[in-house]
């Protein structure tokens, strides 16, 4: 009897399009649909990539290697010929150094300015729902906590129903975790622990210059 | 048997008056500005009741073929007088001329009064019309200035060649030598004579016609409010994008106009990214469209017209990813455009200058193009989790620092640094969540400068630093060398 209720009780639950909270219906445990985040090691640890039609989060310090993690998937989500669009609530993005990354700028919907983290959400959730694009970024890495605070508690669970099935990555790139979906993963990146972490060129003071800073990322997987 | 054909006419002769093509020419005299709606329109539209092989030459004159109303209507005085009576009342200064090539019926329009026509021989009927009926001819076809005026101008000067010569009439050009004619005046001689002589230069090229595409409604009471305007829009919509697809045309541009209590005009244009008709979505646009610019009175008389264009036909690839529809994408903007403004939403592009933050904002049309092909910088080798994300190059031919991914301040922040013999030593902000502690690292001073020979207000000089500061962000900021203060331009990230 009570495996029949558990199938009745599933099957209500798959009625209502419930079922991404049942263990038998992980949706990527056979196989799944993929995309490269475009660094290799990364990619590795993923599994081939961060799951399609799934939430996941890029989260931070500063100076972590978020936004290059994020412009690097943009870079190669352009690269597959996919539309990307990135929601900019504090308008940090840099077009040029982005450019420098291999990313093809007339590919991205870039919504800058904002003005509130509400607002922006609204228009992720716009984005989203016109649906149509291989990624879709919201950068909140700037935002007062307080101002996330006061997203509804249903906001992310409502982001990941938008794009569930479909063939969109959602991003939220943040300075802690936000939320992910159960088929999302989240990538924490450490913080520095000190200025050697950055690559530094040129021997004499004058001469030196800043050329890269390295990435240590920590993928926190979905079930 | 009584035999109908007479005797000694040829198969020839008896062939002749109905395979032979026939011209009609509807001819404004004085009209050359293209006027839309002017009554030259209107004959346009009568042409266009007669055949639908119609061309207009500038904003007078419009010939039709009429080679096949013979069996319908009678010979080519028949088909005159038809053509006179069509038009009758219509306007007084109409010129109507029946012959057997574009040309010669052209050339009678311009040089006779009322109707004419000549179903012989065409070189024969415009042989005696005067010299000057040429260039009125080459004159209908030049509306605008360029190539064809140039051209105009060359006529205008054979033609005085031409009386200086001692000839008067059209049909003496005709009988020029060919041969001398173009050894002197080049192949435009030639053009001329042939016109002369009643022959077609070009073969008729038929008007497609552009049928108007508008719907306009007067309400019994004035509308203050978008909801119900939407439902008024939907009824003026549907039957429009039903007329585009029966023509397999689609909108590129729809205008609004909304008259006003107040008798004022509140004008909209949108235009459409690509040609669509769905009339869900050009609703929407317009809503939109009017939620950010609001009409500033009740709205008396709605009126939509729609600039049409041929149907979009999109052709989906199986192995390639699919981008948003234009039409979703269009919605999407102007959704955005209204939350968010209008510049604030869209593609950046780089500009060509040295300026920092140097960008702008353009629509975001993602085009169809093949992706690129591992073009991506390369990632250094990884071991374990630890991965190192070398920007693209660290020193670039163009000899900026390297390109790290910068998350800039716009403005950028003011700064307290103290400085030891020019270089930073600490950063000290006087914002909450801000980095700032002791330099232990930094690399610089890069310095820009430029726009100082447009004034102070656009000019900048510049000193950068990239620093690693001791809270572990790393920073690039800038001393302005105009302001002598120091900023933090943004964290690399």
């Amino acid at each position: 009897m009570p495996s029949a209720r558990r199938v009745e009780l599933e099957s209500l639950l798959r009625a209502r399009q419930l079922d991404r909270t049942l263990t038998s219906a992980i949706p990527w445990s056979t196989s799944r649909d993929v995309a490269a985040t475009g660094i290799a090691s990364l990619d590795r640890a993923l599994g081939g990539g961060v799951a399609r039609g799934h939430l996941s989060e890029v989260v931070g310090p500063r100076s972590s290697g978020r936004t290059t993690v994020l412009c690097r998937m943009l870079a190669a989500a352009v690269n597959r010929g996919e539309a990307v669009a990135l929601i900019d609530t504090c308008d940090r993005f840099d077009p040029l150094s982005a450019e420098g990354a291999a990313l093809d700028l007339s590919k991205l919907l870039w919504v800058r300015d904002v003005g509130n983290a509400l607002r922006a959400l609204k228009a992720m959730n716009l984005v989203l729902q016109a649906g149509g694009f291989g990624l879709v970024a919201f950068d909140v890495a700037d935002v007062h906590a307080a101002a996330l605070r006061q997203f509804p508690f249903t906001t992310w669970m409502r982001m990941a129903r938008v794009i569930e099935g479909s063939q969109t990555v959602a991003i939220v790139v943040a300075s802690e975790r936000l939320a992910r979906s159960p088929g999302g993963v989240t990538i924490a990146l450490e913080p520095p622990p000190d200025a050697s972490t950055a690559q530094w060129c040129g021997v004499s003071d004058r001469a030196r210059f800043l050329r890269a800073i390295d990435l240590r990322p920590r993928v926190v997987g979905g079930r | 048997m009584e035999n109908p054909v007479e005797p000694g006419r040829t198969l020839q002769n008896l062939v002749e008056p109905c395979s032979l093509p026939l011209y009609a020419c509807l001819r404004v005299a004085g009209s050359r500005i293209p006027d839309p709606g002017s009554r030259f329109d209107h004959h346009i539209f009568i042409a266009r009741d007669f055949s639908p092989r119609i061309e207009c030459h500038g904003a007078s004159t419009v010939v039709l073929d009429v080679s096949g109303l013979g069996r319908l209507l009678g010979d080519a005085s028949a088909i005159g007088a038809e053509l006179r009576r069509a038009a009758d009342g219509s306007s007084a200064d109409l010129q109507i001329a029946v012959a057997r090539s574009q040309a010669a019926a052209r050339l009678l329009a311009i040089a006779r009064r009322g109707l004419t026509v000549a179903a012989g021989d065409a070189a024969a009927a415009v042989a005696p019309l005067p010299l000057d009926t040429l260039r009125v001819c080459m004159e209908d076809d030049v509306v605008g200035g360029g190539r064809a005026a140039a051209r105009l101008q060359t006529t205008g000067v054979h033609l005085e060649t031409f009386r200086r010569w001692g000839l008067t009439m059209v049909g003496e050009i005709a009988a020029l030598p060919t041969i001398e004619l173009s050894e002197r005046m080049g192949q435009q001689g030639l053009a001329l004579q042939q016109l002369a002589r009643g022959v077609d230069l070009t073969p008729l090229v038929p008007d497609p016609g552009v049928p108007r595409f508008v719907q306009s409604m007067e309400l019994e009471w004035p509308i203050d409010a978008l909801e119900p305007l939407s439902f008024v829009l939907a009824r003026l919509l549907d039957p429009l994008s039903s007329a585009l697809e029966r023509a397999d045309r689609g909108a590129a541009a729809l205008r609004l106009d909304l008259r006003l209590v107040d008798r004022t005009l509140h004008t909209r244009v949108l235009q459409l990214p690509a040609a669509m008709r769905d009339p869900k979505v050009l609703r929407t646009l317009l809503l939109l469209d009017l939620e950010s610019h609001p009409p500033s009175h009740a709205i008396d008389v709605v009126t939509i017209e729609i600039d049409p264009v041929p149907g979009r036909i999109v052709q989906y690839s199986l192995l390639e990813r699919a981008l948003p529809s234009p039409e979703t994408l269009a919605t999407l903007m102007a959704r955005l455009r209204a939350l968010v403004g209008e510049d604030r939403c869209g593609s950046p592009i780089i500009l060509d200058t040295w300026r920092p933050d140097r960008f702008e904002m353009k629509n975001f049309e993602p085009s169809l193009q093949s992706p690129v092909s591992s073009s991506q910088p390369d990632v250094a080798s990884v071991s374990g989790e630890v991965c190192r994300a070398v920007a693209a190059s660290a020193a670039k031919a163009d000899g900026t620092p390297g390109t790290l991914i910068l998350r800039r301040f716009r403005p950028p922040v003011a700064i307290r640094v103290t400085v030891d013999r020019g270089r930073p030593l600490h950063v000290a902000i006087d914002r909450r969540g801000m980095p700032g502690g002791r330099v232990e690292r930094a690399a610089g001073p890069w310095r820009t400068s430029g726009a100082w020979w447009n004034g102070s207000d656009s000019a900048w000089d510049r000193d950068e630093w990239d620093a690693a500061l001791s809270d572990g962000s790393i920073c690039r900021l800038f001393h302005d060398r105009l302001a002598d203060r120091w900023f933090l331009d943004g964290i690399l990230d």
